[in-house]
């Protein structure tokens, strides 16, 4: 192993929680999200990689060196939690120097980075110089995430993990703050996991992405694999497919099978010769995915857009997207922009025209 | 302690909450009117030279000193062995804790002369502990500065660890995990964050610890009569001499005891840095 973490055929069993043969792999300046719903496991693999949990089997390893057997100090691991974990009873400026390592073998001085070293730099460089004397409860949100990540770099970690940092902030601040990690991150060779269950968050931060569900990994790869190519419909719910749908194969020819829902058909794109006639399947086709436009006449799928017609069945106004509901034979949503929908005369119970690309149409087994 | 919003009643404007606030005013005043009267009344009762001449008075000086000597160790000795217990209980999970917990509190439940009588069957000259320890370290408890400690600590005790439980409850774990991951030992973890987090409960509780040791009578007179703590001279004044000398010597006492007990609450109330909550 070079550089990076590296988790091997992890085992870990907590009352009657278990994970289950964790394999997971981050390289240095990656950024791993690992995604799943509450008690799958996220927190426990992070706590474990940390150093709070012992294994029953399994490595963990931190550029090339087992750490499986240390205590979490001796780890050179950063950790950042919800609401951050600024110590209340110190100022930012003693919060940062309690990290500095001094009695840690093998902490790393010598990591190549275009980061200032000593503690007034790094505070000047996250832009806290004048903050230095305040306690963490006087900070706005995006000042405490800062705090937390100079405090984790005075550490001179050689990896970070973030337990649903933004967990606990509303939804304006934490695109912001999610921009800032980015950008942060990205300037460091350092790898990174980040745990959450909101897609956003994977969206903007993840160089990887694994699903985790009942303490096992249910895919993992390249976040835009694992966006556009979910292995079964829980991942497809999970990275944000609005419409998941149960179908059969009715005819399969290469790359292009003909699903059929009810009585409708659609052409969808699949991996040469892997649909087979017969197979009840499940279809993931994204709500960005869906073409809304004027109403057309009859079913006229092509080889390269599905056209289909639909009857609004519901509307939601969340400014500026209109969330919009249709029956085209199946229940389907889609994206429109508040001003299209005046323009498009959009109301319920009208008929509206649907595109969907076919390689939109992503087949899943069922 | 009054800064938290939900503590200024009647100031609020909801409207339809001010007949409940005035309730909660009237019955609190009738209660706090009831604590402090007695007490107020005591005071009154003394004039300064009265007092001065009950303060020239040896022995009453004397029994004061021990009883704040004998609250002083037993304070000590509760935080000493109190706070690692506390810790234990607001961390871990055994089979029995829920049982650990309940014989913490026993004590507050026992009548304070049957808590007398059961130490001195286990601490007097005949006790399973109370023989062995006379017999190999010298340790008496029976009329001795050691039985007072023992009688007061006995009923005492359970504040010091009920607070610091709940203080150490309330800090969160995650910080404690941050902090192992920024290089700090357990140790360290314990002394630079966790404890200072759950300083102000503590301190609450081992002052009501000290509080409650100056206070005890029950216990400490079963098994220590002499020497005589505060409260037995001032019962004894009271059976040989009557209302009068006990009232002197009875507010002396309280004027000590009540200054004492300020000091401790502003020294563990203050502090140079702020208090999480």
């Amino acid at each position: 192993m070079s550089d990076g973490i590296a988790v091997e055929t992890l085992t870990l069993t907590l009352g009657t929680f278990r994970l289950q043969n964790l394999n997971l792999a981050v390289s240095s300046g990656e950024i791993l999200v690992i995604l799943g719903p509450n008690g799958a496991g996220k927190s426990v693999t992070l706590e474990t990689i940390a150093g709070f949990h012992r294994p029953d089997s399994g490595r963990v390893l931190i550029d090339g060196h087992d750490v499986t057997g240390l205590a979490p100090e001796r780890r050179n691991v950063a950790f950042v939690v919800q609401n951050f974990g600024l110590f209340p009873h110190l100022t930012v400026a003693q919060n940062i120097v309690i990290a500095r390592r001094s009695n840690v073998k093998g902490a790393k001085t010598d990591k190549p980075s275009s980061l200032p070293r000593n503690d007034a730099g790094l505070l000047a460089y996250l832009g806290l110089s004048r903050l230095m004397q305040c306690w963490p409860e006087d900070l706005s949100p995006g000042e405490q995430q800062r705090v937390a990540l100079a405090r984790a770099l005075a550490s001179s970690p050689d990896l970070f993990l973030f337990d649903e940092p933004f967990a606990a902030l509303d939804n304006q601040i934490r695109d912001q703050l999610r921009e800032e990690l980015r950008s942060f991150l990205r300037t460091l060779s350092t790898p990174a996991i980040f745990v959450t269950h909101d897609h956003a968050d994977a969206t903007v931060l993840a160089d990887r992405i694994a699903v985790l569900r009942d303490g096992a990994i249910v895919q993992a790869g390249p976040a835009k694999d694992v966006y556009a190519r979910p292995a079964n419909s829980f991942v497809a719910r999970f990275v944000g497919f609005e419409n998941i749908l149960g179908a059969r194969v009715v005819g399969a020819a290469g790359e292009i099978a003909t699903i059929a829902i009810g009585d409708r058909k659609l052409y969808a794109s699949v991996p040469t010769d892997t649909a087979t006639m017969g197979d009840t399947v499940r279809l993931a086709i994204r709500g960005e995915q869906v073409i809304l436009g004027p109403p057309r006449s009859g079913n006229f799928p092509s080889p390269a857009v599905n056209r289909l017609d639909g009857r609004i069945t519901s509307l939601r106004s969340q400014n500026p997207l209109v969330t919009v509901g249709i029956d085209c034979g199946f229940p389907l949503r889609g994206y429109l922009l508040a001003p299209q929908t005046r323009m498009m005369n959009i109301e319920v119970g009208r008929s509206i025209g649907v595109e969907i690309a076919v390689d939109a149409v992503h087949v899943m087994p069922n | 302690m009054l800064t938290h919003p939900t503590a200024r009643w009647g100031s609020g404007g909801q409207g339809h909450s001010r007949g409940l606030y005035l309730l909660c005013w009237f019955l609190g005043t009738i209660l706090v009117a009831f604590l402090v009267a007695p007490l107020m009344a005591l005071a009154l009762s003394q004039s300064g030279q009265s007092l001065a001449g009950v303060a020239r008075m040896g022995d009453v000086r004397d029994a004061i000193a021990l009883s704040l000597e004998g609250a002083f160790l037993s304070a000590a000795l509760s935080a000493l062995a109190g706070v690692p217990l506390a810790y234990g209980l607001a961390r871990t999970t055994f089979p029995g804790k829920g049982v650990v917990a309940a014989l913490v509190d026993l004590p507050l439940a026992v009548p304070h002369t049957v808590a007398g009588i059961a130490l001195l069957m286990v601490l007097g000259r005949q006790g399973v502990l109370g023989a062995p320890l006379q017999a190999l370290v010298g340790l008496k408890f029976w009329g001795t500065l050691a039985g007072i400690v023992a009688a007061m600590l006995f009923v005492s005790a359970p504040y010091t660890v009920n607070a610091a439980r709940i203080g150490f409850e309330a800090v969160d774990p995650r910080l404690e995990k941050i902090a192992r991951t920024l290089g700090l030992g357990p140790w360290r973890t314990f002394a630079q964050i966790t404890l200072p987090l759950a300083r102000r409960s503590i301190m609450t509780g081992v002052t009501l610890t000290y509080a409650r040791s100056i206070s005890e009578f029950g216990a400490v007179v079963i098994l220590a009569y002499y020497p005589m703590t505060a409260p037995v001279k001032i019962y004894e004044l009271f059976l040989r001499f009557g209302l009068d000398q006990a009232a002197g010597a009875s507010v002396l006492l309280l004027v000590v005891s009540l200054v004492l007990f300020l000091l401790l609450r502003a020294v563990s109330h203050g502090g140079p840095s702020r208090e999480s909550r």
